[in-house]
């Protein structure tokens, strides 16, 4: 087991060796296994109080279902996860209710994660009553009024409906409701990438102001590299259930270890038109294969520009820190070593 | 985080109730968009014409409709008997009224009876899914294959003739429409973000399927609602016909047309009332049932 995990009494949050996989079932004839999808298979992270952890990787590579899990609406598999010392993945599933509140999510598309039939006054009332059941009209009132300034828009409009607000504003309204049971974690899935690009800039300000003016900690999930690297302290990379880098966002985006990452990073366009033209793109061989059927050893091997010997097409390869708090899969052939 | 409170700004001023804009909500917009559609509000206003005729008519008439007289049996409209007279004297006019009374009620009661189960029981099985989900809905499979008529025919037999009878058994019928309907919006809608939200809320499941899944699927089911009326009036008139809804002499539409089909060739009017309300309250439901739908889901609106 790798050291990358901390120790779940002390830090914020631990994940220690975290499987999300669905079974399939029976085909109905032959009553032969239809397989298992192993969404995320092995999983262990620490984040730390106050930072903003940016999760990175492409469709299908399990980061919804890592965060889904990490937010209790998916059930691990198996392993451990603790927020501050207490053991989520140890609740049943009648107690976990009330621990819902502690952390939160936004969604991605601010146009489904919106009750339609329900007032902006409505929708944080219902959020802020988890936290504070007992206020009355005009406390309530209060502070629905705060949540909206925080989140610039205007509390006169409390009274109105998702369907008459824009789409930034609307997910301006998600993120007021995820605040409002007042978490200690919250889990931003995507939260800008069904924006309009003018207006993403502005979303991703306000949740950075958010983050280190209210003490938060964020998980901040989105394939769109330049996205993250703006609003992370630490990255960590994704691929097919499995993190494969793991450092501080200069480290990761500027020195990348793992090919992976440096074929990621690779991807990202320049504004500079010269910068642009010069840049060489690492590109990949074949497709993601499927979580039905992961490859065995270490995940990366059928798509890596370099050929990998026979222990380490079937033995899965450890986490090791490369560099002081920059972390990448113990694959020699994947992860250049420093000399 | 301690208190979110003391890290917001200082609010300025608090917003006082007045101070906020009302929001139109859905169900207003769709108000807006029926209230454009003229057949539809038509209807609805013939509709409510009707109820009056047939809830007040009867305190207002001089006639009483089952006093008979036989010497003036059977005739046709005059100014003392506006719809004429049956063929034991009776004021016709008094008769559909009450007739009207019965139907709508059996229109009106039955179908709300059938809204409360197939909603609940539909949303229920819908949230929960899986084993539940299947077993509730071969229950209902169940139902729907037992004949009708049969089973009205048991229930009278087994617990002898009544209204009230009569209502169950037409909910315990209509009601299986409504909740496939309700299941197949709240299994749709369950994978929708907002409820997500809700459960990571830690709402519970009462709440989630009351406030965040009823009040969505609802529009669907105002129409069916709407539509189930006058398939229900047309059950009661069935029932009725086989003698085994509303006796005589309590008169219900129904009974009324099949009196009046007996006498059609030589006392048409008997048929010709009680049949043109009956008629003009399926074609205000009809009407009104679709522009509801197209003001509920305008893009469903054919045009």
């Amino acid at each position: 087991m790798s050291a990358a995990i901390g120790d779940p009494a002390t830090d914020f949050l631990v994940l220690q060796d975290v499987r999300t996989h669905f079974d399939l079932g029976r085909d109905f004839l032959t009553r032969q296994s239809k397989g298992v999808v192993k969404a995320v298979d092995g999983v262990s992270l620490t984040v730390r109080k106050g930072e903003v952890l940016g999760l990175v990787g492409e469709s299908g590579c399990g980061k919804s279902t890592l965060s889904r899990t990490i937010m209790q609406l998916i059930r691990p598999t198996s392993g451990q996860i603790w927020l501050e010392g207490e053991e989520l993945s140890a609740i049943s599933d009648q107690d976990i209710r009330e621990t819902r509140k502690n952390f939160q999510m936004i969604f991605q598309d601010p146009y489904a994660s919106l009750n339609p039939r329900m007032t902006v006054m409505d929708t944080l009332a219902e959020a802020i009553r988890t936290r504070h059941p007992g206020l009355n009209a005009e406390e309530m009132r209060g502070r629905v009024s705060d949540l909206l300034r925080t989140v610039g828009l205007n509390p006169v409009q409390m009274k109105r409906y998702p369907h008459e607000f824009s789409g930034g504003q609307r997910q301006r309204i998600a993120i007021a409701r995820a605040l409002a049971p007042e978490p200690k974690l919250i889990i931003a899935d995507e939260p800008v990438s069904a924006l309009d690009v003018s207006i993403q800039s502005q979303i991703l300000n306000l949740l950075k102001r958010l983050v280190r003016e209210m003490g938060l900690t964020m998980i901040f999930i989105s394939h769109d590299l330049s996205v993250v690297r703006y609003v992370a302290d630490r990255i960590a990379v994704m691929y097919l259930g499995h993190i494969i880098e793991l450092g501080s966002a200069e480290a990761v985006v500027d020195k990348p270890l793992h090919i992976y990452t440096k074929a990621l990073m690779s991807a990202i366009p320049l504004p500079d038109p010269r910068a642009e033209k010069a840049r060489t793109r690492i590109i990949l061989p074949g497709d993601l294969p499927s979580p039905l059927n992961p490859p065995s050893g270490c995940v990366f091997w059928p798509r890596s520009p370099v050929e990998h010997d026979e222990r380490l097409k079937t033995v899965p390869p450890g986490f090791a820190e490369v560099y002081p708090d920059h972390w990448a899969a113990d694959c020699p052939f994947c992860v250049e070593k420093p000399a | 985080m301690a208190d979110l409170a003391s890290k917001l700004p200082l609010s300025p001023a608090p917003i006082t109730p007045e101070q906020l804009e009302q929001g139109s909500s859905l169900w207003s917009d769709a108000w807006a968009r029926l209230r454009k559609n003229k057949l539809a509000l038509g209807s609805l206003f013939m509709f409510i014409l009707i109820g009056l005729f047939c809830v007040v008519g009867p305190w207002l008439s001089p006639y009483d409709s089952q006093a008979q007289n036989l010497f003036a049996g059977a005739e046709g409209p005059s100014a003392d008997h506006w719809f004429g007279t049956d063929t034991l004297g009776r004021d016709l006019m008094v008769r559909v009224m009450e007739g009207g009374r019965i139907s709508l009620l059996v229109g009106l009661v039955a179908t709300s009876v059938s809204l409360l189960i197939g909603v609940v029981y539909g949303a229920t099985a819908g949230y929960i899914g899986g084993k539940v989900d299947a077993g509730m809905m071969r229950f209902v499979d169940l139902l729907y294959a037992l004949p009708f008529t049969i089973f009205v025919i048991l229930l009278m037999v087994a617990f002898g003739r009544s209204l009230w009878l009569m209502f169950v058994a037409i909910g315990c019928v209509e009601w299986l429409t409504m909740a496939r309907i309700v299941r197949a919006g709240v299994i749709d809608l369950k994978k929708q973000e907002f409820v997500e939200a809700a459960v990571s809320l830690g709402l519970s499941n009462r709440r989630i399927i009351l406030r965040h899944l009823i009040p969505n699927v609802l529009g669907p089911v105002i129409v069916i609602a709407t539509l189930t009326v006058p398939a229900v009036m047309l059950l009661e008139a069935f029932l009725s016909f086989l003698g085994l809804g509303v006796q005589p002499p309590n008169a219900s539409w129904g009974v009324l047309i099949n009196e009046g089909q007996q006498n059609m060739e030589i006392f048409a009017w008997l048929l010709i009332f009680p049949a043109f309300f009956f008629a003009l309250t399926l074609f205000c439901l009809n009407f009104l049932g679709d522009g509801l739908r197209d003001a509920l889901d305008p893009k469903s609106a054919g045009d």
